[in-house]
């Protein structure tokens, strides 16, 4: 068994997405750990340029598979080569990007090479098991409701899919040295049970409240400024969506679709930020169970400040605007990042 | 003795109450309008679902699941819009008539239109003389040949303006009791509908009216049961389907109060905790749902009696009972849940108050509570 | 076009937050929860039952799981699909993903000859979407997930097209395949009082390892590559940093917090 760790590199429309490279980071931490080296499969068509991309990202070894006939995924020879490459070179450990079609991808491969599969991981780390260094998956369960951890005891490679926008992104660095490994795809047009013909792509259509990683909740206070413009700006910066409390639906800034609380939806998005809103239960309800609770207020004694993890006191007028700058300063990414940031919601 | 539900009874009080939280709810505000025209396209769901014919056997297009399960779609529906259980009730009237009183040709005629939907059919008993004073009723129909010539206004009648045919009680004879029931359809000449009536619990979707028979020409085969039996004909649809009925109304209003009660209880903090925290509250929550189950078990029982085959006659006090326990467990949980919530208990947004509008509604609806006393104390004293 | 359905009992999604983990001995605890249909499994037997509208053919749901499960099947007969199947045995208890796909394929073989093998793309519990592509590895026909439209080319192939972030890709799809459906892809059916009583008149089988004779070592928890080993349950309380200053200094504290978080 080679002492590897790989991870699939996802390319779609000729771009390295985000997640392709917040796998090699953490295949770096945890080849380290292994004392092991970190490779890479990327699969395309005229890819060479992304092999570079990745090696300066960190991959000493690059499986660099091109074909025409592969620039779209194709499930069955994808599957096919990765299987391939497993059983020809048996790494410890291959993780993907859990993207709609990293998921499409992996179990196929695990059930071709009969080993474990986690999905969704949000962590991972190595824990001696028995003597043996084995990768723990940690998952959340039931909705997120609780946090499982897994591993493959045995069975290799231990294979995982990740959480996009979840794990950190690696430093670029010109200067690194690595490996090409040219594998020929050898298509036989009978291996096609499935062939993907055609692309189409979609500006996403705004994502409804209740799948909206991210949601910007405003109250009555915003009626010192005028309506929900500063709500708005910072749901825009953020990607995310608008909600409120009913005075705000009966002011008309939204309408009661977005009305979050006991009378309205109930949501849990991964950050929650409400302005304006004093907090009462009734309103706060509807949000609970968000991952990370911000709240602005001018008002210190609102009960809004006890049900949340970041608390702003001050000028819902003055503060708004200084959080939309700061976030849209963020620094560019040489690469597009895929934005789809957890991947597709699991439908309900 | 087994208190289970059938698994065919589980499985379609589970059908009910997605199709109610699915589709109706959603669209509580639209229905509760007090102007527009009547949601067919539900009514059409509803029969889609087999719902209107579960106490319909087979042979006449129905399911043939029997009364309880009627009971039971009835209040999975009204635990959401009580207005649509009323048309289940309601629309299954004619029906039960004449499964119990009809000829063959009557039977095949009507009920499978009924229960697909096609056609709706309503009782049309009460005029401004009374509704539970069936006796004093003025409508005539004098016999001319094969046809009877039918005269008369009946009022607060629900839904007058959608229904195509009408059961009406009408005066066939001399003595006072010689009364019989009639089917009317309302493309008959000389049938006129009149005005809708401004009830609490008025909408679009529950419209409850007036209609006047002048000199209308009703062939005698119309006529539901033996001529001037047509009491016995009447009460027993409103004994049997229609008392049931109300009381499986009363059960989901009841049950939504307590649901919506205690929800809100468990939210709301007041003096830094919970109001279930509350002994007061507390009590009253499980007040609210011992008022239910116990509302339950009566009227579950009453239906189980008529699908065991009993006529609503022997069974009536148990029949009065459970729609008079359930109409009381439905007053006492809308005004316990609306207490609950405090100011916010007469807010719109809650619900609550359209429910405690569609329980004030059924104390004189469907047989109305005090006759329920009547019925239950009369047989009580035969009984000892 | 004979389709068979894989569809699993799930704890009900509004009762998660009820769902514990034993502290000593690390395992999900989830008794007493109430279960349903998985809701994507309810789109894939809708599909299963438009395509036998338009083609004619049968309908076959399969579940593996606890005696409970049968219910699920139950419901599945209500919508009205035609023949329903249990797996049930202690040998299939404690599987991963792979092991139970090995079930899964062993007792779809044993039902013979099929055009079609459908299922939601995940369940709400495990959610790793991971069974569908691994009974279609197992059986050697090809599958497509997230598939949210059907066109049937002839009765030989079709067209799926599945979503993928950002847009779709459309596949073309050598019969006999499997696909796992998402939500997009149709409104599904209520049973109806009479789809019930026809429902309840028809007989589930239930099928133990005995029937399909899937090798020991590659099914329930011999068969599971992977193990949960432990878990915990994600505290809600809250952090409550409050900050107090000039909104400058407020909004880049917070800022940077919320990206040591990953909220932003």
């Amino acid at each position: 068994m080679m002492n590897e760790v790989w991870i699939w590199a996802e390319q779609r429309g000729g771009r390295l997405l985000g997640i392709s490279l917040e796998l090699l980071n953490k295949g770096l931490e945890l080849s380290n750990e292994l004392k092991a080296e970190l490779a890479a499969i990327l699969i395309g068509d005229r890819a060479q340029n992304l092999a570079q991309e990745l090696i300066a990202y960190g991959a000493g070894k690059i499986y660099l598979i091109e074909d025409p006939k592969l620039k779209l995924y194709q499930s069955d020879i994808y599957a096919r080569i990765m299987a391939g490459l497993i059983e020809q070179h048996k790494p410890q450990i291959l993780l993907l990007g859990g993207t709609a079609i990293g998921m499409d991808l992996a179990p196929r491969v695990a059930a071709k090479v009969k080993t474990g599969l986690t999905a969704h991981c949000v962590d991972l780390y190595i824990e001696e098991i028995n003597n043996n260094p084995c990768l723990v998956a940690v998952v959340p369960g039931f909705g997120g409701n609780l946090m499982v951890k897994i591993v493959c005891p045995q069975q290799r490679p231990q294979m995982a899919t990740v959480k996009p926008g979840v794990m950190e992104m690696p430093s670029r660095n010109e200067k690194r040295a690595g490996q090409i490994m040219k594998v020929e795809a050898q298509i036989k047009d009978e291996e096609f049970k499935c062939q993907t013909i055609e692309m189409v792509e979609q500006e996403p259509t705004g994502v409804p409240l209740e799948e909206s990683a991210v949601v910007v909740a405003g109250g009555w206070g915003l009626n010192s400024a005028g309506g929900f413009k500063l709500v708005e700006e910072l749901a825009e910066v953020l990607g995310g969506a608008v909600a409120g409390t009913r005075p705000a639906v009966d002011a008309g800034w939204i309408s009661e679709e977005q009305m979050l609380g006991s009378s309205g939806k109930t949501i849990s998005p991964r950050l929650l930020i409400s302005i304006g809103a004093s907090g009462q239960m009734h309103f706060t309800t509807g949000f609970l169970k968000s991952k990370v609770i911000v709240a602005i207020n001018n008002n210190p004694k609102s009960p809004i400040f006890e049900v949340c993890d970041i608390g702003l006191v001050g000028d819902l007028r003055k503060i708004v605007p200084c959080l939309v700058e700061d976030i849209s300063s963020r620094a560019p990414r040489t690469h597009r990042r895929a934005d789809f940031s957890s991947s597709i919601p699991a439908s309900r | 003795m087994d208190f289970g539900l059938s698994r065919e009874q589980e499985m379609l009080r589970k059908t009910v109450r997605e199709f109610a939280e699915n589709e109706l709810r959603p669209r509580e505000a639209e229905f509760s309008q007090p102007e527009g025209e009547w949601p067919y396209d539900v009514w059409n769901r509803i029969a889609e679902l087999g719902l209107i014919g579960l106490a319909v056997p087979k042979e006449y297009g129905g399911s043939g699941m029997g009364h309880l399960a009627r009971m039971v779609a009835i209040e999975e529906i009204s635990r959401v819009y009580p207005g649509w259980g009323a048309h289940l009730r309601g629309f299954g009237l004619v029906p039960y008539l004449l499964l119990n009183h009809g000829t063959e040709e009557q039977k095949k005629k009507y009920i499978p239109r009924l229960v697909k939907g096609e056609i709706q059919g309503s009782l049309a008993n009460t005029e401004a003389t009374g509704g539970s004073d069936m006796i004093g009723i003025e409508t005539t129909a004098k016999l001319d040949g094969d046809h009877y010539i039918i005269n008369g206004r009946k009022v607060m009648i629900s839904r007058s303006t959608v229904s195509d045919v009408f059961a009406v009680t009408a005066r066939t004879g001399e003595r006072d009791r010689d009364i019989s029931a009639i089917l009317i359809e309302a493309n008959t000449p000389g049938f006129q509908r009149g005005r809708v009536e401004n009830l609490i619990a008025h909408s679009r979707t529950s419209p409850v009216g007036e209609f006047t028979m002048t000199d209308c020409r009703v062939p005698v085969a119309n006529r539901v049961g033996a001529e001037h039996r047509g009491l016995g004909v009447i009460l027993g649809a409103i004994n049997g389907a229609g008392r049931t009925g109300g009381a499986g109304i009363c059960l989901g209003i009841a049950q939504a109060a307590v649901e919506i009660g205690t929800k809100y209880a468990k939210e709301r903090h007041l003096y830094g905790k919970p109001l279930t925290d509350l002994q007061s509250i507390l009590f009253w929550i499980g007040e609210m749902e011992r008022h239910v189950v116990r509302a339950r078990w009566l009227c579950y029982h009453a239906a189980w009696l008529l699908d065991q085959g009993k006529r609503p006659e022997e069974i009536r006090a148990e029949i009065a009972m459970a729609k008079l326990d359930a109409s009381e467990a439905a007053l006492h949980n809308c005004l316990k849940a609306i207490e609950i919530h405090g100011a916010y208990g007469t807010a719109t947004e809650f619900g609550l108050i359209r429910k405690f509008k569609a329980a004030l509604d059924m104390i004189a609806a469907a047989g109305s509570n005090n006759i329920s006393r009547l019925i239950m104390s009369g047989a009580t004293v035969e009984k000892y | 076009m004979d389709i068979i359905v894989c569809i699993k009992q799930v704890p009900n999604p509004e009762h998660f937050s009820k769902i514990t983990i034993d502290p000593q001995k690390g395992t999900i605890r989830r008794e007493g929860i109430p279960a349903v249909v998985n809701p994507l499994d309810r789109h894939a037997l809708e599909e299963a039952l438009r395509i036998r509208e338009r083609f004619s053919g049968k309908v076959t749901a399969i579940s593996m799981g606890p005696p409970q499960a049968r219910e699920a099947l139950e419901e599945a007969l209500a919508m009205g699909i035609d023949d329903a199947v249990l797996l049930c045995d202690r040998a299939f208890a404690g599987a991963d993903t792979l092991a139970t796909a090995y079930a899964l394929a062993g007792a779809i073989k044993k039902l013979g000859k099929f055009d079609l093998v459908l299922c939601g793309n995940e369940t709400v519990d495990g959610a790793t979407g991971q069974v569908g592509p691994q009974v279609a590895e197992l059986l050697g026909v090809g599958h497509v997930t997230y598939v949210n439209k059907v066109e049937f080319v002839d009765g030989e192939s079709l067209i799926a097209t599945r979503t993928i972030e950002r847009g779709c890709l459309k596949v073309k799809v050598r019969l006999p395949a499997l696909l796992a459906v998402v939500r997009e892809i149709n409104k599904f059916r209520l049973p109806t009082a009479l789809s019930i009583i026809e429902a309840t008149k028809k007989e589930i089988k239930t099928w133990t390892n005995k029937d399909i004779g899937a090798r020991e070592e590659t099914i329930g928890l011999s068969g599971s590559p992977t193990q949960v080993t432990g878990g915990f349950k994600l505290e809600l309380k809250r952090k409550c940093e409050i900050l107090d200053d000039s909104p400058e200094v407020m909004a880049k504290e917070a800022v940077e917090k919320l990206r040591e978080l990953g909220a932003i």
